[in-house]
């Protein structure tokens, strides 16, 4: 019960992991990434010492299907395990045990894999790719936040009769820095996919702001005066002026 | 505008941060936890490069104090910030720098940190080093959740006319994995406390389950059969 997708933006080599589940709080299950080396996350009947060990591999220069063969061989339960990896190139392995539950499958596509478990069904795979290349030279956030939402428009977690609720979702983004450019989560909620745009979005707002700050302290506004700017923006332009216009950049 | 406790089980040697603030979506400064290393934040006006050099001293065997002078000593900007570090000893040390705004100070003893600025004053600081202390045997999850509520309690941020808003807040504890045991956020909300509160609340019940579905993948309920138990266990 958990759809996922991992993506690379090939202009800028950043990398991203985009997830929504029944389970809670899943952005805390999310250790597996790192700028210059990969991603690697493994869901399903999660094995979580998976991940730390895949990107030690992935950064020691094995390739992703070499550290996919470690991992069966260092797993008795492999077979519930769901894993995709893929390194700072876009080369990508997946495995989708035969013990996971409900519909499960992957689908690998140029810099990306979609995988999950507990689907109403293959569309969902097709809704997460799909809606990561609508719009391919977007920041690679928005590109991963418009796959969860393909996948769930596709129908999402479930059967055909009852669909299962994504309780917790997250979006991971790293560039070159030791720690995240974006790291969005929603751990508790009825509908996790829709306030993870809302966090997104909002995020998106204060991004430089928080950046600006850290480095050049002296110069810095108060966050007061930030958030009343940005409220009489908002203001201004009641019809949910988006996000790209209040940060004054052209929309594409 | 941000309070924080630093933690380590004196029993377990785990080691957590607990944390709210007005800035929105704080968890992901929040990477400076290792398991057997040490715990550190930088606040403030946070120099978010300082957190993963801290944690790579720790790991070296760096000591908490000759760390933060290191971070000072890296940063030409270090009278903005606010930092604290415990190392895998206990030993606690925090700086917090002349120019960061409103009432800002912490309080520092064996294990802990509480720190904070933009607070209403300095009793904050003292509930947060209280809450976090009042049961030292508790699991440190716990602790720090308690530190946290005290805080909010003694007034939290903002001026004695005038409360700031906790719009994110977060918990996070490492034992002795690669990942962390308790890993917990609130990215964007009114009284994010309040909502880390009802998080934990929901989460710890699941906890164990989640834990023993990874490692025993093949004699595992569903989540909707254990959810079941729950809400039998409530009736």
């Amino acid at each position: 019960m958990t759809y996922s997708i991992i993506g690379r933006c090939a202009r800028t080599g950043r990398l991203g992991l985009g997830i929504t589940t029944f389970s809670l709080a899943v952005g805390g299950r999310c250790e597996g990434i790192a700028a210059g080396i990969g991603v690697c996350k493994t869901q399903a009947f999660p094995n979580r010492t998976n991940d730390p060990l895949g990107i030690k591999l992935l950064a020691e220069g094995f390739l992703p299907a070499r550290v996919m063969e470690m991992f069966a061989a260092n797993d008795s339960e492999h077979d519930y395990r769901q894993i995709a990896i893929m390194d700072r190139e876009g080369r990508i392995a997946a495995h989708t045990g035969s013990g996971t539950r409900g519909w499960s499958g992957h689908q690998v596509d140029t810099d990306c894999v979609a995988f999950g478990n507990g689907l109403v069904g293959p569309q969902v795979l097709a809704g997460l790719i799909a809606g990561f290349k609508t719009r391919p030279d977007d920041a690679l956030e928005y590109r991963l936040m418009r796959a969860i939402e393909g996948g769930r428009d596709a129908g999402g977690q479930g059967n055909a009769t009852t669909h299962k609720p994504e309780r917790s979702a997250a979006i991971k983004v790293v560039d070159r820095l030791d720690y995240p450019d974006i790291d969005v989560r929603v751990d508790v909620h009825p509908t996790a996919v829709e306030e993870l745009r809302r966090v997104l979005e909002e995020f998106k707002l204060y991004e430089e702001f928080y950046r600006e700050r850290g480095r050049h302290p002296s110069k810095a506004i108060p966050q007061d005066v930030f958030v009343a700017n940005l409220k009489a923006r908002r203001a201004q332009e009641p019809t949910s002026l988006p996000p790209h216009a209040l940060r004054g950049e052209v929309p594409t | 505008m941000t309070y924080t406790v630093l933690g380590r089980c004196h029993r377990t040697g785990r080691l957590g941060i607990g944390i709210a603030t007005f800035s929105i979506t704080v968890g992901r400064y929040c990477y400076g936890v290792k398991s057997n290393a040490g715990v550190t934040v930088s606040q403030a006006f946070a120099n978010e490069r300082n957190n993963a050099l801290a944690l790579r001293l720790l790991t070296q065997g760096f000591t908490a104090r000759s760390v933060l002078q290191q971070l000072m000593e890296n940063d030409p900007y270090a009278q903005y910030r606010q930092i604290g570090v415990i190392d895998r000893s206990g030993m606690a040390v925090a700086h917090t720098g002349p120019h960061t705004r409103g009432w800002s100070g912490h309080v520092v003893g064996e294990n802990y940190v509480a720190f904070g600025n933009g607070l209403v004053g300095p009793d904050v600081a003292d509930a947060i080093a209280k809450g976090f202390l009042a049961e030292p045997d508790a699991d440190l999850e716990h602790r720090l959740l308690m530190g946290i509520e005290a805080g909010r309690n003694a007034g939290g941020q903002g001026t004695r006319e005038r409360h700031k808003a906790e719009r994110s807040a977060a918990l996070r504890v490492y034992s002795k994995d690669a990942f962390a045991d308790i890993d917990l956020r609130v990215d964007l909300h009114e009284t994010a406390v309040e909502e880390l509160r009802r998080v934990w609340n929901e989460y710890k019940q699941y906890e164990a389950y989640y834990r023993d579905r990874e490692r025993n993948p093949s004699g595992a309920k569903g989540q909707e059969e254990f959810m079941k138990t729950l809400r039998a266990a409530e009736a």
